[in-house]
């Protein structure tokens, strides 16, 4: 169910009704030997990856890792320096950029902000048709946006934007959701919510999910996965694997605990005065 | 005042250059590359001088040089350390500059010249009247069919690219139908002209609109209107029709942002 918290009640059965994607063993996306960076100086360098169907894996680092340089690369905006990523033949990919890279001069409403997914799949002269308008109102529904179809975009509070571009990443039908920091600005119930609401994305439409975040209790209560960024090395691996105390204090350059308060697990930096976790 | 052949045709062609140009540069003000259409506009006067030079055709030399110009923008990835407009800032300078020195080192250039260069309504020519009709008809049937693809790799050209979408292709065959219309425009109506209706009709729209389909609507409307309306008070004032066009789409773009403010602060029904 919908949490509460992200403001609204539990979507209706037609709301929720999308496409399930079926369990393969394959994986989706595959990165060999990878060096990112930008104009041949490498951020990150011999990273190899797979991301299966069904995963969701947490993209963490410090300020300057190389989160967005990866997550451009995977998305095919950036070429790797070295490497090669090879996505599935037929893998379709949704993207939630920061709400601060959408520029808000146009007077599109939320359902036209949407709408775009459909459009993009669509072929250039190939018409909006009604089909696809019930598809968006039931996206903007699934994530408690169902009011908000007919406002102006930019009218929007940054948590209500934020939940219309994952409407719009939803509404493409798409086997795989990245999400680039889709609780940046968000307060504490919001952003609970939104985590719930992308673990029940992948638990009822079995959505790989990639996500990329500052923030890493987000990644230790929502992700299987995680890739850690860090200067000198890459760690990828299981949560319970990746995250240990030791490895991020080190990381982080301060002393880092994890704990668990009322069922969730949450991470206590020490001091301040380490590097920009 | 337009039983004169003369004036109908500039009519025809202000309302032609109005339509197109303020369709064309909705895009321009939303993507913010506003000064976009002033190199552009610039572009299509170095055609024009260097086919002054070679005594070739200036409007198809002004378009080649426009379209070359909005294939270089649109390829050519700005230096790390300045931004895109600076980068356009250059290219205006350096069009201005040597749009003078070629003029200033070629025998013949003379008022005819200058009026090629920077346009004159009240000199339209019926076929040129009828070319600029034309490509308004074809600017229009373009827009009706990739509107959508226009607005979607303007709104987010990442997200559209991630979609399938080739948003670097769709983004430069927008920056070549406005340097088309834009070189077309400069000839018939100015330069000035040109980049007013091609910036000042779709800003004043968007501070007034608050949907697309009102925004290019609203746009178009004060395209087509406002330099018609220059025309007549140039007429009745002996004033330049160019200039009169110009400060009427001045003057628009603040009592739109008064109409905005008004519209936002505005109790709504519910």
């Amino acid at each position: 169910m919908m949490n509460a918290a992200f403001g609204v009640s539990s979507p209706s059965a037609e709301a929720k009704k999308a496409i399930r994607h079926p369990m393969t063993a394959d994986p989706l996306l595959t990165g060999r030997m990878l060096s990112l960076g930008y104009h041949g100086r490498a951020l990150i360098r011999d990273l190899s990856f797979e991301v299966r169907r069904g995963e969701i894996l947490g993209v963490v680092g410090p300020n300057g890792s190389g989160k967005t340089t990866l997550l451009r690369t995977i998305l095919g905006l950036l070429k790797p320096l070295e490497g090669t990523v090879e996505r599935r033949a037929d893998l379709t990919i949704s993207y939630m950029p920061q709400r601060e890279r959408i520029d808000t001069i146009l007077p599109v409403t939320a359902l036209e902000v949407v709408l775009m997914a459909r459009s993009a799949r669509a072929g250039a002269l190939q018409r909006i048709r009604g089909e696809d308008r019930d598809a968006c109102r039931s996206a903007l529904a699934r994530v408690g946006g169902q009011t908000l179809s007919d406002q102006l975009y930019r009218n929007l509070s940054g948590g209500q934007q934020q939940r219309v571009l994952l409407a719009r990443a939803i509404a493409a039908d798409s086997e795989m959701l990245i999400l680039d920091e889709p609780t940046a600005g968000m307060d504490v119930a919001s952003e609970a919510a939104m985590i719930g609401f992308l673990q029940e994305l992948n638990q009822d439409l079995n959505l790989t999910v990639i996500i990329v975040t500052h923030l890493l209790p987000i990644v230790l209560n929502l992700a299987s996965s995680v890739m850690l960024l860090g200067a000198r090395r890459v760690l990828h691996g299981p949560v319970g694997e990746v995250f240990q105390e030791t490895v991020l204090s080190e990381l982080y350059g301060a002393p880092v605990h994890i704990g668990t308060v009322a069922g969730k697990r949450t991470l206590v930096v020490d001091r301040p005065g380490g590097r920009d976790v | 005042m337009f039983e004169q052949p003369f004036m109908r045709l500039a009519l025809v062609a202000s309302m032609a250059t109005g339509a197109m140009l303020s369709m064309v540069g909705t895009y321009l003000v939303i993507r913010r590359v506003v000064f976009l259409g002033l190199v552009l506009a610039s572009a299509a006067t170095v055609g024009a001088a260097i086919a002054q030079v070679f005594a070739w055709p200036p409007e198809l030399a002004s378009i080649a040089a426009t379209v070359a110009t909005a294939l270089g923008l649109g390829t050519i990835r700005s230096p790390r350390r300045i931004s895109a407009e600076s980068v356009m800032g250059w290219a205006y300078a350096a069009a201005t500059a040597a749009t003078v020195l070629i003029l200033a080192g070629t025998a013949g250039a003379d008022l005819d010249t200058l009026g090629l260069l920077y346009g004159n309504l009240l000199t339209v020519s019926k076929s040129h009247a009828t070319g600029l009709v034309a490509l308004a008809v074809v600017i229009g049937a373009v827009q009706i069919p990739f509107g959508r693809r226009f607005l979607l790799v303007t709104f987010d050209p990442e997200a559209a690219s991630v979609a399938g979408v080739n948003a670097a292709l769709w983004s430069l065959s927008l920056n070549l139908l406005i340097g088309v219309v834009a070189a077309a425009a400069v000839h018939e109506i100015g330069a000035l002209l040109t980049f007013s209706v091609l910036t000042l009709a779709p800003a004043a729209s968007l501070l007034a609109s608050r949907s697309i389909r009102s925004t290019f609507a609203v746009s178009a409307t004060l395209g087509v209107l406002l330099p018609c309306l220059g025309i007549a008070v140039s007429f009745y004032l002996d004033l330049p029709p160019g200039p009169a066009g110009v400060a009427l789409l001045a003057l628009c773009v603040p009592v739109a942002s008064v109409i905005g403010r008004w519209r936002d602060t505005a109790p709504r029904p519910d």
